[in-house]
């Protein structure tokens, strides 16, 4: 009998001997049922799969299975994190980040992601931490490799920089708080195991999309070799994240000119036909433009609930026994992958300009990168090649002054008032 | 049995119990959750991830068997062509909701369709299906167009709703429109504002696999397809269902992939009867072609069902 059931039986005699008999036995009951249930040694942590493209691949268990081993040759596991020399990682900032929360034979606090992070991003990164349903907007899924507020050009990785910057600042407008008191070192692992358990799940999503492309001979199963895992898979999303330092975007000088001019130029870019700012973040600039659509996040759920509900309309008279039951079984698993495996997808909003709340830093640089590179992942467009960098800044400068513009001043259809303020 | 006979108070005492174990289960179920009905996680076999790990970190521990894919034989470049017949009734196009820019979207009462079946009505040609070579084991020389191609969008519409090009040929996205738009190409980060009238250069940098979508984002509506090859060995079927790749590696066989839009098949893959042509469900067909000829493999039928009825 370990120390913790013998604790509990015995305060449960405790308990019998003065409360009534009935109280003893739900008492008595439910300790035995703990026990039966577990209750016991916590099981060790494991990366979540990612059921959703497994359903969307339509792969069997096998298949599922298959890839599970892959990434644990890969990766390793949430308590022994594994990094190839391929992926640029450094093993041991990963070894501080991963893990249970303990303290080390120094005395050096370890288990850092599951301590600060994991209740919103969740073990796997997938952004499905138990907190994650009740916080809007969602917190951020790595797996995919997007990540929006970031000094890069919009199809590159965000530097190392750029996500401390994050963990420093926290995002405003969000729930993201800053994580700077926790100390450099620490946010430096953080990072690190950010990017590892980003570029776990981007692995993760080129192995089961791989299914598909395999040929008829090759019976359903990835070749495990070094030049197809490592050379095919791996590399190309590590690459990209060791190729961030060299995509940083070139910021000239902020034109000079007299910063009322400059305004009133922002101003004409943001409603007129070049720039268009205005139809997504309205005429008021109060992020009402666009009210139907999606980020890439929730995009990838939502179209995929879309076609298995229709599928679950679809006629299925053509289809033989065998074909029938194939695909009820598909359609369970693909309901209960979007039931138990991905949040309610969501509508994204502009951003509302009159709050002076700006997710991704509120520098006049920060806003240069949103609207040179547009924000990857989610619809705002990249003005770069389209607008001059001059042209950029007029609306940065523009964009910065609308929460304090005057009344009177909006050329909207709708006037300034108080309450629209918030 | 003699137990049975219990006296009032025991007897209170046990329905209690009974009461109480079953409030006790009930509780334990729902604080365990019981997994709330998640899809079993697969388990990974711990003893052949550490041994793939092995083989994964020495170089060259393991070479891979594979090897140069489909030694090709032969020398001369060759052509292929076909059509897709759409059989049944095709649906009506479904309307389209305009909300926005109606005055150059739906100007003039104008109203705009569901672009995603167009099927010729005298011949039931089935226009914008997709096929390309999946791996050639040469690879004809050509030149890039100097011109880039053109990919344009007017009266809230992109003119090709599928679109294929090259790796490496530049595409000019237009706007036709004196309104402006943004073109959001998925899965290649490419997302960018076109001024109204005006034009910005896109080259490909990588294959999309499947056809990948491109949206408008001021204009949910809009959406088109692109894709993208590495050989180049791409086509999209015309309006009245016909397809050409030319400068394909003749005296090998070679496998094609078809994609439609509709299609209900994995990914997007176009199932077909052909078993003269290998069909599989994958929606792939495997040919040989000669020298300096074209061959043309004749009339696919599509039926309904394959597009979703």
């Amino acid at each position: 009998m370990n120390r913790h059931s013998f604790f509990v039986c015995e305060s449960l005699q405790r308990v019998m001997q003065n409360a009534s008999p009935a109280l003893a036995c739900t008492l008595l009951l439910c300790g035995l049922l703990m026990s039966a249930t577990g209750c016991g040694k916590t099981p060790a942590a494991s990366f979540r799969p990612n059921m959703v493209e497994a359903a969307k691949q339509r792969l069997t268990p096998d298949q599922e299975a298959q890839v599970a081993t892959i990434l644990e040759a890969m990766f390793g596991t949430p308590d022994d994190p594994v990094a190839l020399p391929e992926t640029g990682l450094d093993v041991s900032k990963l070894r501080l980040a991963a893990g249970p929360v303990h303290s080390d034979i120094v005395g050096r606090k370890n288990g850092l992601f599951r301590e600060h992070c994991s209740h919103c991003h969740g073990v796997t990164g997938d952004g499905m931490g138990p907190t994650a349903a009740f916080l809007n907007p969602y917190p951020r899924d790595y797996r995919p490799g997007w990540f929006k507020f970031k000094s890069t050009e919009r199809a590159d990785k965000p530097t190392h920089a750029d996500l401390v910057t994050i963990l420093n600042n926290g995002i405003n407008g969000t729930s993201m708080p800053s994580f700077a008191l926790l100390g450099e070192a620490k946010v430096d692992a953080l990072v690190e195991y950010v990017k590892y358990l980003s570029m776990r799940g981007e692995a993760e999503l080129s192995l089961m999309r791989y299914y598909f492309e395999l040929d008829d001979e090759d019976e359903g199963k990835l070749p495990e070799t070094r030049e197809f895992l490592v050379e095919e898979i791996l590399l190309p999303v590590a690459e990209r994240w060791q190729e961030a330092e060299d995509a940083i975007i070139d910021v000239p000088e902020m034109p000079e000119v007299d910063l009322q001019e400059s305004i009133a130029l922002g101003k004409e870019l943001f409603y007129g036909n070049k720039a268009n700012c205005v139809k997504c973040h309205g005429v008021t600039g109060l992020g009402d433009g666009q009210a139907n659509d999606y980020d890439d996040w929730n995009k990838v759920v939502k179209q995929w609930s879309d076609e298995v509900l229709s599928a679950h309309d679809a006629s299925t008279s053509e289809m033989s026994r065998e074909e029938k039951a194939e695909h009820r079984a598909w359609l369970a698993r693909s309901d209960k992958a979007l039931a138990g495996d991905a949040l309610d997808p969501r509508t994204i909003q502009p951003r509302n300009l009159r709050q002076a709340i700006y997710r991704g830093g509120r520098r006049p640089l920060d806003l240069y990168y949103r609207i040179h590179a547009g924000i990857n992942g989610a619809p705002m467009p990249a003005a770069a090649g389209t607008l001059t960098p001059d042209e950029i800044w007029h609306i940065v400068n523009y964009v910065r002054s609308l929460p304090y513009e005057y009344d009177g001043e909006l050329g909207a259809d709708r006037s300034m008032v108080a309450r629209d303020r918030l | 049995m003699r137990n049975m006979r219990l006296t009032s108070e025991k007897r209170s005492v046990f329905s209690c119990f009974v009461a109480h174990s079953l409030l006790a289960a009930v509780l334990l179920t729902a604080m365990t959750g019981c997994g709330q009905g998640r899809l079993a996680a697969p388990t990974p076999d711990r003893e052949a991830a550490a041994v793939l790990r092995q083989s994964l970190s020495s170089e060259g521990g393991d070479s891979g068997e594979g090897g140069a894919a489909a030694a090709s034989t032969g020398t001369g470049w060759g052509t292929l062509t076909g059509r897709f017949i759409f059989v049944g009734t095709p649906p009506g196009a479904k309307q389209l909701v305009v909300d926005k820019d109606m005055a150059v979207c739906t100007a003039e009462g104008r109203k705009l369709f569901d672009q995603s079946l167009q099927v010729d009505e005298a011949s039931g040609g089935l226009a914008n299906v997709v096929v390309f070579a999946r791996k050639a084991g040469r690879v004809k020389e050509r030149e890039f167009s100097a011109e880039p191609l053109v990919f344009d969008q007017k009266a809230c519409e992109f003119l090709a709703p599928v679109f294929a090009a090259r790796v490496g040929q530049a595409i000019d996205v237009r706007n036709s429109d004196p309104i402006g738009h943004n073109t959001n190409v998925s899965g290649t980060s490419f997302n960018q504002l076109i001024p109204a009238g005006n034009g910005t250069l896109f080259t490909p940098a990588s294959e999309t696999g499947m056809p990948t979508m491109v949206t408008c984002n001021i204009h949910p509506w809009m959406k088109a397809y692109a894709v993208f090859r590495k050989d180049g060995y791409v086509a999209v079927s015309s309006s009245d269902g016909s397809f050409t790749i030319p400068d394909l590696p003749a005296g090998e066989e070679i496998e094609f992939q078809v994609w439609h839009e509709r299609s209900t098949g994995p990914n997007g893959a176009l199932a077909a009867e052909e078993p003269e042509l290998d069909w599989s469900s994958k929606g792939r067909f495997t040919v040989t072609l000669t020298a300096d000829e074209t061959t043309d493999i004749g009339s696919i039928e599509i039926q309904a069902s394959a597009l979703g009825g």
